[in-house]
């Protein structure tokens, strides 16, 4: 302490940060509570499925899709430059790429075991899962990622929502026509969400200083009230023209316009007819998506499989699973039918692991730069990128270790049965 | 599945998209990186033999030149006996050789004494003779007595021996 407060340089450096980390507590979310709060950017909608931010002809690309192939992209790149000029004194990238993959080689050949480069076989595999994920986890934290997006719009939210809605009141009542389905469907809609928050934005931009913005209730935005909806009810169950009812009408143009109908003051600011919608972030986090993990999950075990059969045969790999319940006995039966679900649960664990972690950093990330805005959140960038290296670590090793059980032929497996 | 957001869709084009790019990272990363370590290994592996069998080679070649070092020393050693017995041999050869020489000259030279001895007796016999003949007439020539006699005679002799010794 007494060498802090002699050497100028140094206080002037903690005093910096000290006000640093006072200026991001005062602008975040807790300053906004005393009527501070500057610097809070918009929350984005946290949502467990990835959106959309684009159709190409009819197909839904999804956020998590543009970054898994700009992670992709950028893996590509750097192999390319590591070994387009490739020298026996290594240097720079290919250096690099040369230090992954001889770590894994030797990791592969350790856990294997036996002859010399008995691991060979899974090193492919295996060093690719971990550059992808590792590659895939890191880009979704850059910074804008998650956080820079479009409006989506009242109009298009409903638009998202309403189909799910409808295709379960058709399941009732099958006898609905279409527009009565929809009108139903719309009803229920406004029924279940009116209480949902959407954010009320200036423009397309939401200004600094606005992170705790208005969360605006849907009623608020399309006016409807409990009795006109059973109005609407009932005229479908009657089956009368929905063309004459007003508030149906009223609804849907309320629905196109998308801004803040009722009086709503928030901190003395009168929020009426400012357009409300969510944040779709254009980027996030490929890992983020439980698509992503599952289908490197299938491929992991899948590959897993083929290993087994190549190296045992079919009747030998087939043979730790369905076991004969009179040579062996039911005991030795029952575990094989449990060693076959574990290869399922296998699955999903890789799955939710690596989806687990990656989204709850994204929601991490996201609640730190809404709670310390500027500086708070490096630590936990920091920590992400840690995370990501050892959640690819582990999807690597995993799949090396389950690799390396599967090719074990039935007598030295049972060294293996504790590591589940 | 629905709220999870597990559509086959998605998920259809994240395994086409992860295949795609497992391919081309086998294509690009590890069929290059892997060769490279692998024959950079086996590289070394190499030379790394060599380098043992240039070692024994080297050992081997130490060995040898140390037995003929050793095989050279003998030899020389065996020279420089051998010379020094030859030489040893013809000293002594040489010296009897010499002793010989000189008892012979020895002899040669007591003989050729003894002959000039014979001879230069027979010389002073012959002179003396010839003393005697001269003294014999100087006596005869003065009427001769016994003292003169003897006194010539004695004079002859002194003359003959005086010539003698120049």
């Amino acid at each position: 302490m007494g060498k802090l407060l002699s050497s100028p340089k140094l206080l002037a450096i903690a005093i910096g940060v000290v006000a640093a980390l006072l200026i991001s507590v005062a602008g975040g979310a807790l300053g906004a509570s005393f009527g501070f709060g500057w610097f809070g950017g918009p929350i984005p909608f946290i949502s467990l499925p990835a959106e959309r931010v684009a159709y190409i002809g009819s197909y839904p690309l999804l956020n998590t899709t543009v970054m898994f192939w700009f992670g992709g992209l950028i893996l590509i790149f750097l192999a390319w430059r590591a070994t387009r000029k490739m020298s026996d004194v290594p240097s720079g990238l290919q250096n690099l790429f040369e230090v992954i993959y001889e770590f894994f080689g030797n990791t592969v050949d350790g856990v294997a075991g036996g002859k010399a480069k008995a691991g060979r076989r899974f090193l492919a595999l295996v060093s690719t899962i971990f550059l992808v994920v590792v590659i895939i986890n890191w880009v979704g934290i850059l910074p804008g990622v998650g956080s820079v997006g479009r409006i989506e719009t009242i109009e298009e939210w409903v638009h998202h929502h309403l189909p799910k809605v409808e295709a379960k009141v058709q399941e009732k009542h099958p006898e609905y026509t279409p527009v009565q389905t929809e009108a139903a469907a719309l009803v229920h809609l406004l029924e279940d969400h009116g209480e949902d928050t959407f954010v009320a934005f200036d423009g397309s931009i939401v200004p600094l200083g606005r992170g705790e913005q208005a969360r605006v209730p849907l009623n608020k935005i399309i006016t409807f009230s409990e009795s006109g909806l059973h109005q609407i009810e009932e005229a479908i169950h009657d089956g009368d023209d929905l063309d004459g009812l007003p508030l149906l009408d009223s609804i849907h143009s309320d629905i196109k316009k998308g801004v803040v109908q009722g009086e709503f003051v928030y901190k003395g600011q009168d929020f009426k007819g400012k357009t409300v919608g969510l944040l779709v972030p254009f980027l996030r986090g490929a890992s983020t998506d439980i698509n992503t993990t599952l289908a490197i999950a299938l491929v992991a075990m899948f590959t897993v499989q083929v290993w087994g059969v190549r190296a045992l045969g079919v009747r030998g790999y087939g043979g730790k699973f369905f076991v004969n319940p009179i040579s062996q006995g039911p005991i030795a039966t029952f575990v094989g039918i449990l060693e076959g679900f574990g290869e399922l649960t296998r699955t999903l664990s890789f799955t939710f692991r690596l989806f687990g972690n990656m989204f709850a950093g994204e929601v991490l990330l996201i609640a730190m730069a809404f709670l310390l805005p500027l500086i708070g959140i490096i630590p936990f960038m920091g920590l992400e990128l840690f995370v990501g290296l050892i959640q690819g670590y582990i999807f690597a090793m995993l799949t090396l270790v389950f690799g390396v059980m599967a090719v074990a032929s039935h007598g030295d497996h049972d060294t293996h049965a504790g590591d589940h | 599945m629905e709220a999870l957001g597990i559509t086959l869709q998605q998920l259809l084009t994240q395994l086409v998209s992860f295949l795609i790019l497992f391919f081309l990272l086998y294509k690009l990363a590890y069929t290059p990186i892997v060769g490279m370590l692998d024959s950079r290994a086996k590289k070394i592996k190499e030379s790394l033999e060599m380098a043992e069998v240039a070692r024994l080679e080297a050992v081997s070649s130490a060995e040898r030149v140390e037995s003929e070092i050793a095989s050279a020393r003998q030899e020389g050693q065996k020279i420089i006996s051998d010379a020094r017995e030859a030489a040893s041999k013809l000293r002594e050869q040489e010296q009897s050789r010499a002793r010989a020489e000189v008892e012979s000259m020895l002899d040669r030279a007591t003989s050729e004494i003894a002959r000039e001895k014979d001879s230069a007796i027979e010389e002073v016999r012959k002179e003396f003779a010839g003393l005697a003949v001269t003294a014999a007439e100087r006596i005869v020539e003065r009427s001769l007595d016994a003292k003169s006699h003897s006194s010539l005679i004695d004079a002859v002799l002194k003359e003959g021996l005086n010539e003698r010794k120049n």
